[in-house]
């Protein structure tokens, strides 16, 4: 008996496991100021957002503040979702039980898979109904969301790439922190320097530190003017390859291996907190990092060391590009929304980037403002990430890669550097490796969009 | 009245178990021919399946150089894990047998890693490994010797993470061997005392043996919970470095829920050599171990 | 003294198994100063405020009562699918192939079909707002875990038992709820205790389910705790703490009554 009731239930189980949702029309049309105007009583926006520390302290003053002047017409209610990418796993739940939230933070690498999920209303949309001025904008950063010429999301906690340093340990070494190694060779000069080790010949300070963090090499790639992917970094058709097995690519891997294998970095591995955590214990001397830590380093510095902020480096001297924004953006669904919560949810947007709210959120963060009239008024760590942000030449490189599967191509890129960083594959074989394991997930989400 | 009709009410029997057939139909069987169903399909881009692409799933998998390590470290993981802690649960149950006092509170005391879960005990692991602030790192710098990167050296991070499961495990071990002995007729213990046996003697001749169905619940459910293990590799490596801590369990979720992904076809391929695999030991054990085990 | 090297043993091989238990309790009190760089004691004084401090970044409080709910409506319902079920095996009347189905989905690792599961869970809308309960519990309504050891405790009764009630006009329904229930009673408190603790300890469901903290179970509350609160190592432990206590408690105190629901399944 028993041997036919299982497959019986098995075949019973294959019948019914069939369903597939139909393609969905992406939303366009932006609802004007009268929809809000009609709507009674409160709307209520719920806000996705990956904020945490000090950034989420900034967050909710801002949403208090934009809450109490909107009193019982507006609420914003921000709910942490986890990382970025635990974020955008939720979502893609969130968009099949058709319960999506008004406004959701999507890290830059989920671009290309926002515009193809057909969820969110262009924010070019809103822009153009209410003839908002774009014009404020930093012109490098909304590049970056711009999709089909089209602007689709805002640009909201905006990041570039640091290298931060501890002042004292420059001070102790005999090195100025005001002329930082500008090129990876220069890091791994100054890390030797920089390394400190007792009588037995253990290691007590660090030259250099940070996460093993798939950001840095697109950062890294970028400065150099390289693509990160082909099709115009995915901004003239559908990427189909991943280009950090590149000699350049190659040559970071390499470098960031012989780094930790000669004792002047440590490895910390993936996670950016445990590299942010000895970068603040003051036994790392570099270290590199998103500006969105700035405030946090500081406040946790305090009283211990002095942090330094100096430009990401890039791979060479002849290096011509610059790094990639990075972060976030806030995307409006439009799919199961009402045109007043909508409109709700761009009221918060537009009044969120204003030039006011920006320096706050700076300020309170380490994030570069995204409009460029905000006044900034901050110690002057902030302001070398603003600086670098106007140096950055414009150019598809330092657009970044648009790719469906990005998130996995950071992933790769990290099983390939710590390939390299542990001495488990040479720099060459890992990064190669890496970049394969992606063609199949690539092919699988071109299949899937087209 | 009359006696109650004894192996009639047929009907009342399938009322009877009626709650849990619904249960089982819906959330086991249904979901298991789901499983299979999913395996042979693609996916759009949220995961659901879309074309029917036969064995592609299974045939890439078995071609994906890292599911063989995925395989290993599985294995690596159970042997380890297991292990040493039924293992040292029967060292500290037996030494707790050599008539000492204050058997109850050291009981106690090696019992007390069972209050924690996967969870908490994992998140205290976290903090003790932690790479910059770790106190394990700060003993070990304070007595000199050179410090050790628990979860970020592809050598040692497996040992780390099963280091965790068997210090959880222990407390459980112990608390099920003890009741082993407990229920040991304080007679047989005597009579061989009186026969001159003593410390090891006394444990292999006798307490063993006598333990030997505790023993073999233990590895049973010791190694089925290992190769279902999650918390510990998503809480401590998230399955690094390098795919070193990446079980079977966690290959599932990564391939479906991790890094934007939801290749739910590729994740039911592997959930179903889980299933296999589970289904075997199950087999084996009970097959094998079962006749050599000494029940009362 | 001839057990000393006994002692000795023992002591040893608790400094391992103690030092995780002391470093959660002491960390969770500890200023930042002495967590990094890491000490061994408190050495620059007690900070109470970690605890106030976790509860008011993460919902525990919530989170705990949410742990509660969940765990005590699967508690409750497999304890009386199973009662219903192990009876109808000893008393009544069913095919064979039942007790193979029973016996099979014991060997159905959740893991494995974890994925038709979430997709039909969500699918029924029960992965947001209140209904995430509904969503929490559904899976693990039944158990036949339950089921096999109450048969077990059940066939331990003589048939005159039931014969003797069937005499007092007992019906199957009154004899099974007044009689064999109350009769039964360590082994369904071994059956609770051990539903109980596994649904208490669950973690890749509720991950996987539940997107709204306060909806969030106690060990994913605390899991995550790890991450947002990275940078503050006595946060995390003080959360530890606090969500350790009902196990701790148990098993210090209740250790003897819950040894018989961990092994019920040695005995066979």
């Amino acid at each position: 008996m028993k041997r036919r009731l299982l497959p019986l239930l098995l075949v019973l189980g294959l019948a019914a496991a069939c369903t597939s949702t139909p393609k969905a029309q992406a939303p366009t049309d932006a609802p004007g100021a009268d929809a809000l105007a009609n709507a009674k009583g409160e709307t209520n926006v719920e806000f996705w957002h990956s904020m945490k520390g000090a950034n989420a302290t900034a967050l909710e003053a801002l949403t208090s503040t934009f809450n109490k002047e909107h009193a019982g017409k507006i609420k914003i209610s921000p709910v942490y979702q986890g990382s970025y990418d635990e974020t955008v796993t939720k979502y893609k739940a969130a968009v099949q039980q058709k319960n999506t939230p008004t406004l959701v933070m999507i890290y830059d690498i989920g671009t290309r898979f926002m515009v193809d999920s057909k969820q969110t209303v262009p924010m070019q949309s809103f822009v153009d109904a209410d003839k908002f001025a774009l014009d404020d904008l930093e012109p490098n950063i909304a590049s970056y969301y711009k999709v089909g010429g089209k602007l689709q999301s805002m640009p909201f906690n905006s990041s570039t790439p640091l290298l931060y340093l501890n002042k004292e340990a420059f001070d102790r070494a005999g090195l100025d922190v005001t002329k930082p190694p500008r090129t990876l060779d220069e890091i791994s000069e100054y890390a030797r320097k920089l390394t400190v080790r007792d009588s037995s010949g253990k290691v007590t300070q660090y030259g250099f530190n940070a996460a093993i963090y798939g950001w840095f090499v697109e950062q890294l790639l970028a400065t150099n003017a390289e693509e990160y992917c082909d099709q115009g970094n995915g901004r003239n058709g559908l990427a189909t390859k991943v280009n950090f097995a590149s000699p350049t690519g190659i040559k970071v891997a390499q470098w960031w291996a012989d780094l930790v294998k000669s004792g002047n970095a440590t490895n910390t591995g993936r996670k950016t907190d445990d590299a942010q955590a000895a970068f603040k214990s003051g036994t790392v001397a570099m270290h590199l990092e998103s500006t969105s830590t700035l405030r946090g380093y500081l406040d946790a510095a305090k009283g211990k060391f002095t942090v330094a902020t100096a430009p990401f480096p890039k791979v060479a001297k002849t290096s011509t590009g610059g790094p990639i924004i990075g972060g976030a953006s806030l995307w409006i669904n439009g799919v199961g929304h009402s045109a007043a919560e909508q409109r709700a949810a761009w009221e918060f947007t537009k009044w969120a980037v204003g030039a006011t709210q920006q320096a706050q959120w700076h300020t309170g963060t380490g994030y570069v403002p995204v409009n460029r009239k905000a006044v900034i008024d901050a110690a002057p760590q902030f302001g070398t990430a603003v600086t670098q942000l106007h140096d950055l030449p414009p150019s598809v490189a330092s657009a970044g890669c648009a790719l469906g599967v990005m998130p996995q191509a950071r992933k790769a890129a990290e099983d390939g550097l710590e390939a390299a960083i542990t001495d488990t594959k040479n720099a060459d074989e890992a990064m190669t490796d890496a970049a394969g394991t992606l063609k199949s997930p690539i092919d699988a989400y071109n299949r899937a969009v087209k | 009245m009359s006696p109650l009709p004894r192996r009639s009410a047929s009907g009342l029997g399938w009322a009877f178990i009626l709650p849990s057939i619904v249960g089982f139909g819906l959330f086991i069987f249904w979901p298991l021919g789901q499983s299979v169903s999913l395996s042979l399909h693609g996916n759009d881009l949220f995961g659901r399946p879309s074309a029917y692409v036969g064995p592609l799933n299974f045939t890439e998998m078995f071609a994906d150089p890292e599911f063989g390590q995925v395989l290993l470290v599985t294995l690596g993981f159970t042997v380890l894990s297991v292990v040493p802690a039924v293992v040292g649960a029967l060292f500290v149950v037996l030494l707790l047998e050599a008539r000492i006092r204050g058997v109850r509170f050291l009981r106690t005391v090696f019992a007390l890693p069972f209050a924690f879960s996967v969870a908490t005990a994992s998140v205290v692991f976290a903090v003790i490994y932690n790479p910059a602030v770790g106190i394990a790192n700060a003993a070990l710098g304070s007595l000199g010797a050179d410090r050790v990167d628990w979860l970020t050296d592809p050598s040692m991070a497996l040992v780390s993470v099963a280091a965790t499961t068997v210090w959880m495990n222990l407390g459980y071990n112990v608390l099920v061997l003890s009741a082993g002995v407990g229920s040991i007729p304080a007679e047989v213990v005597e009579a061989a005392r009186l026969d001159g046996a003593t410390g090891w003697k006394l444990a292999r001749g006798v307490l063993i043996p006598l333990l030997s169905p505790q023993l073999f619940f233990l590895v049973v459910v010791s190694t089925i919970h290992a190769l279902q293990s999650f918390g510990q590799i998503h809480i401590l490596t998230k399955g690094g470095p390098n795919g070193q801590t990446t079980t079977l369990v966690y290959s599932i979720y990564e391939k479906a829920f991790a890094y934007g992904s939801s290749d739910f076809g590729g994740a039911s391929a592997r959930a179903i050599v889980l299933l296999l695999i589970v289904l075997a030991c199950t087999a084996v054990q009970f097959g094998v171990l079962e006749r050599r085990v000494h029940y009362r | 003294m001839r057990k000393l090297p006994v002692y000795l043993v023992l002591a040893l091989a608790a400094i391992p198994v103690l030092f995780p238990v002391y470093y959660a309790f002491a960390g969770s009190v500890m200023v930042p100063g002495d967590l990094s760089p890491p000490a061994l004691f408190p050495r620059s004084g007690i900070r109470p405020g970690n605890f106030g401090e976790v509860l008011e970044a993460v919902p525990l409080a919530r989170q705990y009562a949410n742990s509660a709910v969940q765990a005590g409506v699967i508690t409750a319902s497999q304890l009386l699918t199973s009662i219903l079920a192990a009876y109808a095996f000893v008393y009544l009347r069913l095919p064979r192939f039942v007790f193979w189905g029973f016996l099979a989905t014991l060997m159905v690792p959740v893991e494995s079909i974890i994925i038709p599961n979430y997709l039909r869970i969500s699918d029924w809308g029960l992965a947001r707002g209140p209904g995430t309960y509904l969503g929490l519990v559904l899976p693990f309504l039944a158990s036949a875990f339950g089921t096999f050891l109450l048969r077990q405790s059940f066939r331990q009764f003589p048939a005159e038992l039931r014969d003797a009630a069937a005499m007092d006009g007992a019906g199957h329904l009154r004899f099974l709820f007044r009689i064999l229930v109350p009769l039964s009673k360590p082994a369904i408190a071994a059956v609770g205790v051990y539903v109980f603790l596994s649904a208490w300890n669950q973690f890749l469901w509720p991950l996987l389910l539940v997107r709204d903290p306060s909806y969030q179970t106690l060990q994913i509350g605390v899991s995550q705790l790890n991450d947002a609160e990275a940078a503050s190592p006595g946060l995390i432990l003080a959360g530890v703490v606090l969500s350790l206590l009902p196990t701790l408690a148990i098993v210090i105190f209740g250790q003897r009554h819950i040894v018989r629901g961990l092994t019920a399944g040695a005995v066979k």
